[in-house]
């Protein structure tokens, strides 16, 4: 008994610690992205909206791309205004916002011209919500030519990816953008965008009786 | 003869339209950068279908993988920061087109296998990072062969534009790379398609 007892809990701890993935899980997106008052400049109170489709996923997401597709609505992050930080360069901090996934049979997503339109952010939002997150960070930089990256991190809300793939996840926001020179733009959208959300530190828990726990070695 | 003049504007339109999606070449992959001029950055990536968008030429996604891999791409100046962007040229940037070995990071040779079907030269390309892990890069590049480079008009083979994302976080880069890239490869403006046709076909178009 002295023995089991040590060799239980060894187990435990093995199988509660172990990563659900051995690397950040990705969706590699793209899609369109428009500000309130236009982009740049960003300023204070401007809102930032985007819609895009998702074009490649790690299989732990189980997504067919022949039979649906995965569209993305980032809205409400709101503008705390352009800060230089040398070289032509700007940093903007955004607050608020949210982050929504939706698995779609119909593949409709349409981002048609000057949004929001009949089918942006429409065609984006239909289908089953497969991710809803708020972000706790986001941050935009900006160069001289008007390229730029961002990053931002996310707090899951709900939809089927946080009980299908990881719950107690840290989701990550990332990409690039390119102006309205030198890339193909709907009339009416500021930036083209280009990134990938990640599920990163993946360790998943799970709140469990210690009747159960030892169910499961019987 | 003012006949044949309509008729040959009224050809050209037809050919001419222009497609109304975003075309791009969308890549995610991996790069190894040089820590001084001089030295070579390199790139593995996989192009993925974009839809609803579309990929320049026709490519079929279903029967193959197709990959874009940059090779001897040299650093000419700067350091990488918003004050100094290190400044590359005169690289090679392939698609490759490949029914055999699926991509693998382990074995870099996998994404530079199958059919090279277009060929191009990064002539400039700028690479700024913005933090410790997050930049982006952007250059041009000119399409100089493969086997399908005649499917894009000579006029439009030149000049397209080159730009990603990068991200040095060590969660998302592969052993034996630097930098996770994210990007696209595309024309500044929709291309169309070249289609032969003869005199006698297109007169038919509008009987």
């Amino acid at each position: 008994m002295k023995k089991t007892i040590p060799f239980m809990a060894l187990a435990l701890v093995v199988a509660f610690a172990m990563p659900a993935f051995g690397q950040a899980s990705a969706i590699d997106y793209y899609g369109y992205a428009w500000e309130t008052g236009g982009f740049p400049p960003s300023n204070p109170g401007d809102t930032m909206i985007f819609t895009g489709v998702g074009v490649a996923a790690d299989p732990v997401f189980g997504v067919d791309f022949g039979v649906e597709e995965l569209t993305f609505y980032m809205y409400d992050l709101v503008s705390t205004g352009e800060v230089p930080i040398g070289g032509g360069t700007v940093m903007i901090n955004y607050t608020g916002g949210y982050l929504e996934i939706y698995r779609d049979g119909a593949m409709n997503a349409d981002w048609g011209i000057a949004p929001p339109n009949p089918t942006s952010p429409s065609t984006f939002v239909d289908g089953i919500l497969y991710f809803q997150g708020s972000f706790n960070s986001m941050t935009v930089f900006l160069d001289a030519a008007g390229y730029g990256s961002y990053e931002g991190t996310l707090d899951g809300l709900g939809g089927t990816m946080i009980d299908d793939v990881c719950t107690g996840c840290v989701y990550t926001w990332g990409g690039n953008f390119t102006p309205d020179t030198g890339a193909q733009i709907p009339d009416g959208y500021d930036l083209q965008v280009d990134g990938v959300f990640e599920i990163e530190e993946a360790v998943s828990t799970e709140n469990t009786s210690w009747g159960s726990v030892k169910a499961l070695f019987n | 003869m003012r006949t044949r003049i309509t008729l040959l504007l009224l050809a050209l339109l037809l050919v001419a339209v222009p497609a109304s999606a975003q075309q791009l070449f969308d890549f995610l992959g991996q790069a190894v950068v040089p820590g001084i001029p001089g030295g070579m950055l390199n790139m593995d990536s996989i192009v993925n279908d974009p839809a609803p968008g579309t990929t320049p030429i026709p490519l079929d996604f279903a029967n193959y993988e197709y990959t874009m891999v940059i090779t001897n791409l040299q650093l000419i100046s700067g350091d990488g920061t918003s004050a100094s962007p290190q400044n590359y040229a005169n690289g090679t940037l392939t698609i490759f087109e490949d029914n055999g070995t699926a991509a693998d990071y382990a074995n870099p040779a996998t994404f530079s296998d199958g059919t090279a079907i277009l060929i191009g030269t990064i002539t400039t390309l700028n690479r700024t990072m913005f933090t410790a892990t997050l930049g982006s890069a952007a250059g041009w590049v000119d399409w100089v062969g493969g086997t399908h480079l005649d499917d894009i008009a000579p006029v439009d083979q030149l000049g397209w534009p080159f730009l990603t994302g990068i991200s040095a976080r060590s969660t998302v880069i592969e052993p034996g790379y630097d930098e996770q890239w994210d990007g696209k490869c595309e024309p500044e403006e929709p291309i169309v398609d070249v289609e032969e046709m003869s005199w006698g076909s297109v007169k038919a178009l509008l009987r």
